[in-house]
């Protein structure tokens, strides 16, 4: 059995001396997707940053791709991040913004190809090839900052992919997308582990986001792990309810899932 | 009868200078710090303040201004915004007030020791005019540094430019990168400010970048336009004034404007 993709004990984080998040321990797959779930304030976001070398932790251990995080000085903490494909949930948007899609995409190339050296010709086949399998072909030459929302997700998703990542890392990568935006984002991560078997760690509010590949949820509420297993062990009728309120029934169908109104779904 | 010889380096001083601040004029204003350059000014005053009460007088200031301008530029390259937890222009907002608080205390103790403190004001409201050779060089030394820093870390700024945070993400030396853009930013624009003045320079910063934000798309050709429209700026508004007998830094300023005005009527009417 291979080491898992991160493993992360007596983790403790504090931010104005409060403690937002204490895991005695976790361990994300390697090869699998791993949802992090949780109200606002859980400590998702929190929980990534732990794992890319951005939080001083107050005690405990992230060991991610086989690195020991926190222990990273500089130099090795930026080669460390160049093995993980990071797609945040808000993304600079800016009119001024000079950079056309290819350019953005190939930001994902930029730290692996190193100080001092240009692109050579494989880096810019990486690039044009995840701009093509991501459907972004048609709008390489035009500005970031013009396309729409969604269009922008994929291309950062892109970006992530061109870094030919260990382990990729969504934050929220449907926060403001509409539906169809929404089951698209959801296909394309599905398709990214179906073709590349990457382990991957989502995070996302909502169950209809998960992808039916993803077979291991992690519950966060408080800062502390709530809960660990497949989407169906973890998000039951009594667990939703204690957590978001009464008057919700969860629906699990065809590797889906979905929290809905218990007054019922109208068809 | 215009006289080529003393005019040659004033013309060739306002291209430079025109070209320079465009060129990093993309990065503040894609970045959207323009208050950057306000910044800097008043830490290169500072310093060029407190050289004075040292004894320094004329082009020696540029030593303290530099040093002023430099510090100012690493304090700021050096804080990450993630860890304070403060926005750029807050953190630029501060060191403008210390530094201007500074620079303004040392001209009141001029005052008070009865020194004269006009090499120092002359720091920030140069004249184009009044640029020789020498200081040609030195703007020409200052944006050639410059030019060869971004040809050496185009792909860096590129990243950087996109998003400090994603860029640290994606496994590049931000803080490095980053800083040493900074330091040749406060030396091209104190460089700049003595010989051309602070008013010419702050619009030869965000309206040539601005402009070209307008006309193209891509890094590069956004970075050569802005160059290019800076430049046109320099020179164009030089040889008007000289044509009207107006005010060469006003001129320069307005042109610089009106450029802008016509690259976004051009993209309108794309």
């Amino acid at each position: 059995m291979s080491a898992p993709a991160a493993e992360i004990s007596e983790l403790t984080v504090q931010a104005a001396r409060r403690c937002v998040l204490d895991i005695e321990q976790l361990n994300l797959p390697a090869g699998q997707i791993t949802a992090l779930l949780g109200r606002n304030g859980a400590g998702k976001t929190t929980l990534l940053r732990a794992c890319l070398g951005f939080v001083k932790l107050a005690r405990g251990a992230v060991r991610v791709l086989d690195c020991d995080v926190p222990r990273l000085e500089a130099a090795a903490l930026a080669r460390f991040r160049r093995r993980i494909g990071y797609v945040p949930q808000l993304l600079p948007i800016r009119s001024e913004m000079p950079l056309t899609v290819r350019e953005v995409v190939a930001i994902g190339r930029t730290g692996r190809a190193g100080l001092f050296r240009s692109f050579t010709r494989t880096d810019w086949q990486v690039v044009d090839e995840w701009i093509e399998r991501l459907g972004l072909g048609a709008l390489a030459g035009r500005s970031f900052a013009e396309i729409s929302g969604g269009e922008q997700r994929k291309a950062i998703i892109a970006r992530a992919m061109a870094q030919q990542p260990e382990l990729l890392i969504l934050d929220e990568p449907t926060a403001n997308l509409d539906l169809g935006w929404r089951e698209r984002m959801v296909e394309i991560i599905q398709q990214i582990h179906a073709e590349t078997a990457l382990p991957i760690l989502l995070v996302c509010h909502e169950l209809e986001v998960l992808p039916p590949a993803c077979r291991n949820v992690v519950l966060l509420g408080d800062g502390r792990v709530l809960a660990v297993g497949t989407p169906e062990n973890v998000f039951t009728g009594e667990r939703v309810t204690a957590l978001y309120g009464a008057g919700l029934r969860v629906i699990h169908e065809h590797g889906r899932h979905a929290v809905v109104p218990r007054g019922g779904a109208h068809v | 009868m215009f006289d080529l010889v003393f005019w040659l380096p004033v013309m060739v001083g306002g291209t430079v200078a025109g070209a320079s601040s465009g060129l990093l004029g993309t990065f503040i204003v894609g970045m959207r710090i323009p208050f950057l350059g306000v910044c800097v000014a008043h830490a290169a005053l500072a310093g060029a303040v407190f050289g004075s009460l040292c004894g320094l007088e004329g082009q020696a200031l540029l030593f303290p201004a530099l040093a002023g301008s430099v510090l100012t530029a690493l304090v700021l390259g050096l804080l990450d915004p993630q860890r304070v937890h403060l926005d750029d222009n807050v953190v630029l907002s501060f060191l403008f007030s210390a530094t201007m608080g500074l620079a303004f205390l040392g001209i009141g103790l001029h005052g008070i020791l009865g020194r004269s403190d006009n090499d120092v004001r002359g720091l920030l409201w140069g004249s184009l005019n009044f640029c020789r050779w020498r200081d040609v060089w030195l703007m020409l030394a200052s944006a050639g540094a410059l030019v060869i820093y971004i040809a050496l870390f185009f792909k860096e700024l590129r990243a950087i430019m996109f998003s400090r945070a994603d860029a640290a993400a994606a496994g590049i030396r931000v803080t490095v990168v980053w800083s040493g853009l900074l330091i040749l930013i406060a030396v091209v624009l104190t460089v700049n400010f003595q010989t051309v003045g602070g008013l010419m320079i702050y619009s030869l910063i965000s309206n040539p970048a601005a402009a070209a934000f307008q006309l193209v798309k891509g890094c590069r050709r956004v970075m050569l336009w802005s160059a290019i429209l800076g430049a046109a700026s320099g020179l164009g508004g030089f040889l008007i004034s000289a044509a009207t007998d107006l005010p060469s830094g006003a001129v320069i300023v307005l042109v610089s404007s009106a450029l802008l005005a016509v690259a976004a009527l051009i993209r309108r009417w794309r």
